[in-house]
């Protein structure tokens, strides 16, 4: 047996000695980030469009009188909510921002492949199989508890959705660690933290948040499963509560929720420039402020366990709610300084300001308008959370919370189907129709203002957070509010945003579907990016780049002009 | 000397401490406790403090790290290592553990809350990859040649993955099939047994005539196999088996043991 002890040399590609496979033999095997990445965007996009189409049957639901409608009874209606508003979080958002982060972040800092390709390529099946797990029990009568008591047959099926809870959570932790090591330990030569595009940036303050507090609801998880299965039923035997639901609640609520929309202000970031076709003009306030929110983020310590049930009363967290639309604001505000503030500065390296623009046609773009309403709504969504946090108004229960989390998440959601539009051609090797691309961002910002919106003024006139009135039950949650009509009506205008959200989601197969039957050669760079993504053919090769990126020498490459010692000339 | 990502967390991270300095005094804390993390006084309000204090901890952790690593540079790393470029990672051969592995850990999952057999079958699955998933980065590393080295690999594996493999695939299906032909009627066994049988026949003959297989139609047909299999054998495994009626006994079966029971 010969070895040698050499590294192997870097210019090897593998896909020269060995033939390549596509199709389920690859799916099963492929240890290549992009074909990864779109396991883990096609997973989070199935389940956007199953929760949306749920979030539309809740929303019509609650606007009836009646708990047996469509559900048959209140506790259906609490595990589908309940099941709603874990799946946006855990099965939508997080997904569809690792997936894109899976893709485009190894190329964005000139990798040639995500760091433990095969751990990443474990996590996404993981991801799936917990996924399905999760689903199947809480239709099986499993779910985050039970308001009427758990019964002997619901137990198993509980257990069930806890331990595909956790499964989910363990993948989406391996993915954090891959994604974050290819940003932290694979950047390309010249690249140092500062020069890190805004995106790959804000994925390793979002790894990093899901990394330091998911693994406080595994232990959450992993409490409960243990009383239900042989302690002393402390959270699953209470007749007609929501105990379990109520241990990991903190991941849909303030401040953990924000954690999931950080890539928000990274998409921002990154489209800006390129729709101003200019350098980001406060870059480096840019990268503070996306780890300013990503401290602001940080959840796990905000809930009832560690805290008691008045955990929303603290200091603390009165002072996170405060402060976290800061920093939205705050890069907002940059990207607004870049796309209007210097047109008539005479920036060197924009073209816009060569041809007398303002940078402002460029919002007309699909990547421009979604980025442009993502950061709105999650300024919405951190306002909204502002307001839940003063103590004179009380709205800690009522529909204030449900707003937050409607408005954050859902700015999550239009920010990564911006960036699936904007990364298409190196995501598929293609383009997704325009005109399609408009309507949906206008659809889901749209839904998700009049869904968010509506709940946020239920608020004020007590809506309860379940947003349920119970008429004839022996389970109940809240006392009926005094404003009955006007929330009805407000009701009523929820699920018009929700039937608009789900037309969107609808609208995003449909262009998937469109762009998969042509057969159109793509540009390597067609909308003038500047980062190293965008050096790469569309789709990019097998180990991202044909010859290794040059040295690096600031955050838009694209835009340097280097010499032949990687000196800027 | 300091690198960029240094100074930024370390900088965060002596924000935060202050603050949780500032904060203990301002809520309560007495004598030397917020600076001592209580050890001389009280610290004030305990969960700001800690909170504070755990997250400035966190960042200046981070901070020692980035220096000890120049902020993982690959221009530094590679003056350290003293190469030109240090290696990438391009050579991780595709490899189907990772599936298999999440099947396990899901297996382990499920068993966990339905039946112990499944959380065993799981946590033997887990170990397998693990060992595979080792050998695979070996190999990996072994040499700059991708194809000696999967020639590498399957020498040292192959003479152990092919018999367990197949003597695993037999176990199941076995195991599976039985309890199949336990659970169906007596002409339903017979037709299950029949079909299987052909099965069988079928697969090898079409592996014997043809010499390339397209991997895509291989891999689907075993994974749906298995599947068959596996979702039978449970589905069966929880219907139970059917009522068997055993054969009366007469006493002049037995003449000459000299015993009343059975055999």
């Amino acid at each position: 047996m010969t070895m040698t002890d050499s590294p192997p040399a870097a210019d090897t590609a593998l896909a020269a000695t060995s033939p390549r496979v596509v199709g389920l033999f690859d799916a099963l095997t492929t240890t290549d980030h992009k074909r990864i990445g779109r396991l883990w965007l096609r997973a989070g996009l199935l389940g956007l469009l199953a929760a949306t189409l749920v979030g539309v049957v809740l929303t019509i639901e609650n606007s009836n009188s009646s708990p047996d409608d469509v559900f048959g009874g209140v506790n259906n209606y609490f595990q589908y909510l309940s099941l709603h508003r874990f799946g946006l979080v855990l099965l939508v958002a997080a997904p569809l921002f690792v997936g894109l982060a899976t893709v485009v972040v190894p190329m964005q800092v000139g990798a040639t492949n995500i760091a433990f390709p095969r751990a990443a390529h474990g996590a996404v099946w993981l991801f799936m199989i917990g996924a399905v797990i999760t689903v199947v029990s809480v239709l099986s009568g499993g779910g985050w508890g039970a308001l009427d008591g758990v019964n002997g047959t619901e137990r198993d099926a509980i257990a069930l959705t806890l331990v595909g809870t956790g499964l989910v959570i363990v993948s989406l932790l391996a993915a954090s660690v891959c994604v974050a090591t290819t940003v932290v330990s694979l950047r390309t030569s010249g690249m140092n933290l500062m020069r890190v595009p805004l995106f790959a940036w804000s994925m390793l303050v979002a790894t990093g948040v899901w990394l330091l507090t998911l693994p406080v609801a595994l232990s959450n998880l992993v409490l409960v499963y243990f009383d239900l299965r042989g302690g002393p039923g402390t959270f699953g035997d209470a007749q007609g509560s929501d105990a379990i639901y109520s241990q990991i609640a903190w991941l849909v609520e303030q401040p953990q929720i924000y954690a999931f929309a950080i890539p928000v202000l990274g998409v921002l970031g990154t489209i800006a420039p390129v729709v101003a076709k200019r350098r980001h003009a406060q870059h480096v306030i840019a990268v503070a402020l996306i780890g300013l929110f990503g401290l602001l983020s940080v959840g796990g310590w905000s809930q009832p366990w560690f805290q008691g049930s008045n955990y929303d009363e603290k200091f603390v967290f009165i002072v996170f709610g405060l402060f976290a639309a800061v920093p939205v604001l705050g890069s907002i505000g940059a990207a607004a300084d870049t796309i209007v503030g210097r047109a008539s500065a005479g920036d060197p390296d924009s073209d816009a300001s060569a041809g007398g623009e303002s940078g402002l046609a460029g919002l007309s773009s699909v990547h421009g308008l979604g980025a442009i309403g993502a950061a709105l709504l999650l300024l919405a969504g951190t306002v909204a959370g502002l307001a839940r946090v003063i103590q004179p108004w009380d709205l800690g229960d009522r529909t204030t919370v449900t707003s937050v989390m409607n408005l954050v998440l859902f700015s999550a959601v239009a920010a990564a189907i911006a960036g699936i539009w904007f990364w298409a051609p190196k995501i598929a090797g293609h383009e997704l129709a325009v005109s399609t691309g408009r309507l949906v961002m206008l659809d889901i910002v749209a839904g998700a203002v009049l869904l968010g919106g509506a709940d946020f003024v239920s608020g004020f006139l007590e809506a309860p957070a379940f947003g349920y009135r119970v008429v004839g039950s022996s389970a109940s949650l809240m006392a009926e509010p005094s404003n009955q009509s006007l929330i009805e009506v407000l009701n009523v205008v929820g699920a018009i945003g929700a039937v608009l959200i789900a037309l969107g989601v609808l609208g995003v197969f449909a262009a998937m579907a469109k762009a998969m039957r042509s057969s159109e050669v793509v540009d390597d760079n067609p909308y003038g990016g500047q980062t190293l993504e965008w050096t790469t053919s569309s789709p990019p090769p097998p180990g991202n780049f044909s010859e290794p990126p040059g040295r690096v020498v600031s955050e838009a490459p694209l835009l340097d002009t280097v010499n032949e010692n990687g000196e800027e000339a | 000397m300091f690198t960029t990502g240094f100074k930024f967390f370390f900088g965060i991270g002596m924000a935060l401490a202050t603050g949780a300095v500032f904060y203990g005094y301002t809520t309560g804390g007495n004598h030397m406790g917020p600076l001592s993390m209580g050890w001389k006084g009280g610290i004030g309000e305990h969960l700001g403090y800690s909170l504070l204090l755990g997250l400035g901890v966190a960042a200046m952790t981070v901070a020692l790290f980035l220096v000890f690593f120049r902020d993982a540079d690959p221009a530094a790393q590679a003056h350290y290592m003293g190469v030109e470029q240090i290696p990438t990672n391009d050579l991780v051969t595709a490899s189907f553990w990772p599936v298999v592995g999440a099947f396990g850990v899901g297996a382990m999952a499920i068993g966990l809350v339905l039946h112990t057999a499944v959380f065993v079958t799981g946590l033997i699955i887990c170990g397998v990859v693990a060992i595979e998933w080792l050998m695979d980065a070996w190999a990996d590393r072994a040499t700059g040649d991708p194809e000696a080295n999967r020639a590498l690999r399957n020498r040292v594996m192959a003479p152990i993955e092919i018999p367990a493999l197949g003597a695993a695939i037999a176990a199941l299906g076995v195991l599976a099939t039985s309890r199949i032909l336990l659970a169906t009627s007596k002409l339903g066994s017979v037709v299950v047994a029949g079909v299987v049988s052909v099965l069988i026949l079928g697969i090898a003959v079409l592996f014997a005539r043809k010499t390339q297989i397209n991997k895509n139609i291989l891999a689907g047909s075993v994974l749906l196999l298995a599947v068959a299999v596996l979702v039978g054998g449970v589905v069966a495994t929880v219907t139970g088996e059917r009522d068997f009626h055993p054969h009366e006994v007469h006493e002049d079966e037995y003449e000459g043991t000299g015993s009343e029971g059975g055999h």
